[in-house]
């Protein structure tokens, strides 16, 4: 990990409040894995002082990579502001990152709303490997899906679910999984990252049908480097450090509220 | 001509007077890939109590303007495994360790005292007796005068180590706590620990933390720090670390005006993981522009 300084090269709303940043930044973007996380500073305001985690979105080459963001605070409020050009203080990269092996035969990726950001990262990863996988996103509603860019060819693998019914599935994240697995039956392995109850359904489905989780956490963070513990959840061996234990969890760990 | 930026608190001796602020530093490794250890002035550890405790449940912080709240609750591995993990990393570099001592009673913070005490690379205890997220100890210790003064005349008798006690400002009179405790032994007080606080979530109608109320730190509380340690060096005769919103060396440099003899640094690290590093390096520069030679030429120096 390192404390350096990244270049803002692009920035986009890709749809309603989503944001995507692309920094030029070879000591991160070089050596970043899917599911890590970077710390960045948000503005110039010294009102607030605490960092924000960002998982990388998308290794672009080794010397740029992206985040994607939703504003809903004033430090991605000032994050989505940042000009072209600027220069912001990054630590990265951070955190465990997803666990991926040759030998499993078809991978299940599961993302709720923003939660897709670390999951694209994992999905390119998994497509140079030639590893097998089938993805599932789930949004508010069509005019809330996230676009994200991805080899055609992959397409027909990627399966969305929305509260109303505007695009695939209607219903929830963990329903789609449900009807998933009536349709296809068990992947090797389930990647997940979005809100809350939904990791928490996702947990429980894949407990029952025993099929192997990983799961994104995300808690409110200081340091970002493992010292302060503020970032803790709780698991079968107490709680443990999002930043520096996690923030990819074995599901099977968590112990939810 | 360098500047001095020695030291010596508690007898313990400084190559410069920046030190780490308990709990926001971790036992040192988690900033060692951003700061060489063997620099800082001393690097106080996080809170160390008798048996393992887990802490409170998250959220455990929460952001406010200028600062954050924090109820981490001590979250440590209790005092043995301190000492062979932490303990030994520590151990090989060249800056003095002071262990933050922390425990429900008076026996408990002996008991991690001694333990202590049986190890060179441990230079020196900070007595934790104002720590606000923890129900038993911590701050009911130091908001209690009496009890403040038992608890360092104790731990006194049970250890040789320089003994600095870390004070609370949530209290009517912190003079009388800094009074009570030089008499009782403290070879120096540090202050000030973070203050009480509490924000609630205006959606929710629910506290922001799930300890309900948290320590405010940060620069946020940077003013409350200086009138306090300006206040205790007053009355007291030991040396005081200034502690409470150090963002930068002209923070620090207020601290020692106002009467520290050394600083520490806590929440902006996690703005900054060099910070500590950056702060030397600025004090040093300042002194040369300034002509002083020494920087304890400028301890208490505020013209009143």
């Amino acid at each position: 990990m390192v404390h350096t300084k990244a270049k803002v090269l692009s920035k986009e709303e890709v749809v309603d409040n989503i944001f995507k940043l692309r920094f030029f930044c070879p000591e991160i973007a070089s050596s970043v894995a899917p599911g890590q996380f970077v710390h960045v500073e948000c503005g110039k305001d010294k009102s607030f002082i605490l960092r924000r985690p960002f998982s990388v979105h998308r290794q672009i080459n080794k010397d740029v990579f992206e985040i994607l963001f939703q504003v809903v605070g004033k430090g991605t409020s000032s994050l989505a502001e940042m000009e072209i050009g600027c220069r912001l203080s990054v630590i990265g990269p951070l955190g465990n990152g997803f666990e991926v092996s040759n030998d499993c035969k078809s991978n299940l990726l599961i993302a709720g709303g923003i939660g897709v950001a670390p999951l694209v990262f994992l999905a390119e990863k998994l497509l140079s490997a030639e590893i097998d996988f089938d993805m599932l996103i789930g949004c508010i509603n069509c005019k809330k899906v996230i676009p994200f860019e991805l080899q055609n060819n992959i397409r027909d693998r990627v399966y969305y679910a929305t509260d109303d019914g505007s695009l695939g599935f209607e219903g929830t994240t963990a329903d789609l999984l449900l009807e998933y697995l009536r349709q296809n039956g068990k992947p090797s392995k389930i990647f997940a990252c979005g809100p809350e109850p939904m990791l928490k359904r996702v947990a429980l489905i894949a407990g029952q049908n025993e099929i192997s989780c990983f799961l994104s956490l995300e808690e409110r963070m200081a340091c970002g480097v493992g010292a302060c513990l503020s970032c803790v959840c709780k698991t079968k061996s107490g709680y443990k450090r999002v930043c520096a234990d996690g923030p990819i969890f074995n599901a099977s760990d968590i112990i939810w509220d | 001509m360098k500047p001095n930026l020695e030291v010596e608190i508690a007898g313990i001796k400084l190559k410069n007077p920046v030190m780490t602020a308990s709990g926001t530093f971790g036992s040192g490794f988690e900033y060692s890939n951003f700061v060489d250890l063997s620099r800082l002035g001393a690097i106080v550890t996080k809170g160390v109590t008798l048996k393992e405790q887990s802490g409170n449940p998250p959220p455990r912080i929460h952001e406010t303007a200028c600062g954050m709240l924090n109820s981490i609750g001590l979250q440590n591995k209790g005092v043995e495994n301190f000492i062979t993990e932490d303990l030994k990393f520590l151990g090989k570099f060249d800056t003095p360790v002071i262990v933050n001592v922390a425990g429900r009673t008076v026996e408990e913070y002996v008991k991690v005292a001694e333990k202590l005490s049986e190890h060179d690379a441990v230079k020196g205890l900070e007595l934790n007796i104002s720590c606000p997220n923890v129900k038993a100890g911590g701050l009911a210790f130091g908001s209690d005068v009496e009890f403040a003064i038992k608890l360092t005349s104790t731990v006194r008798k049970a250890t040789k180590l320089p003994l600095i006690v870390k004070l609370s400002p949530n209290v009517g009179n912190i003079e009388e706590i800094a009074r009570g405790v030089e008499n009782a032994g403290a070879d120096a007080v540090s202050l000030i620990n973070t203050l009480l606080g509490m924000a609630i979530d205006i959606e929710s109608f629910e506290p922001q933390l799930a300890n309900i109320v948290g320590g405010l730190s940060g620069p946020a509380i940077k003013p409350v720090a200086v009138e306090m340690i300006w206040r205790v060096s007053n009355v007291i005769n030991i040396p005081i670390i200034g502690m409470g919103g150090i963002a930068n060396y002209r923070d620090a440099i207020e601290f020692f005006l106002a009467g520290a003899s050394a600083i520490a640094i806590g929440t902006a690290n996690f703005t900054n993981p060099e910070i500590t590093i950056k702060v030397v390096e600025k004090l040093e520069e300042f002194l040369k522009i300034k002509g002083i030679k020494n920087i304890l030429d400028i301890v208490g120096q505020v013209k009143i």
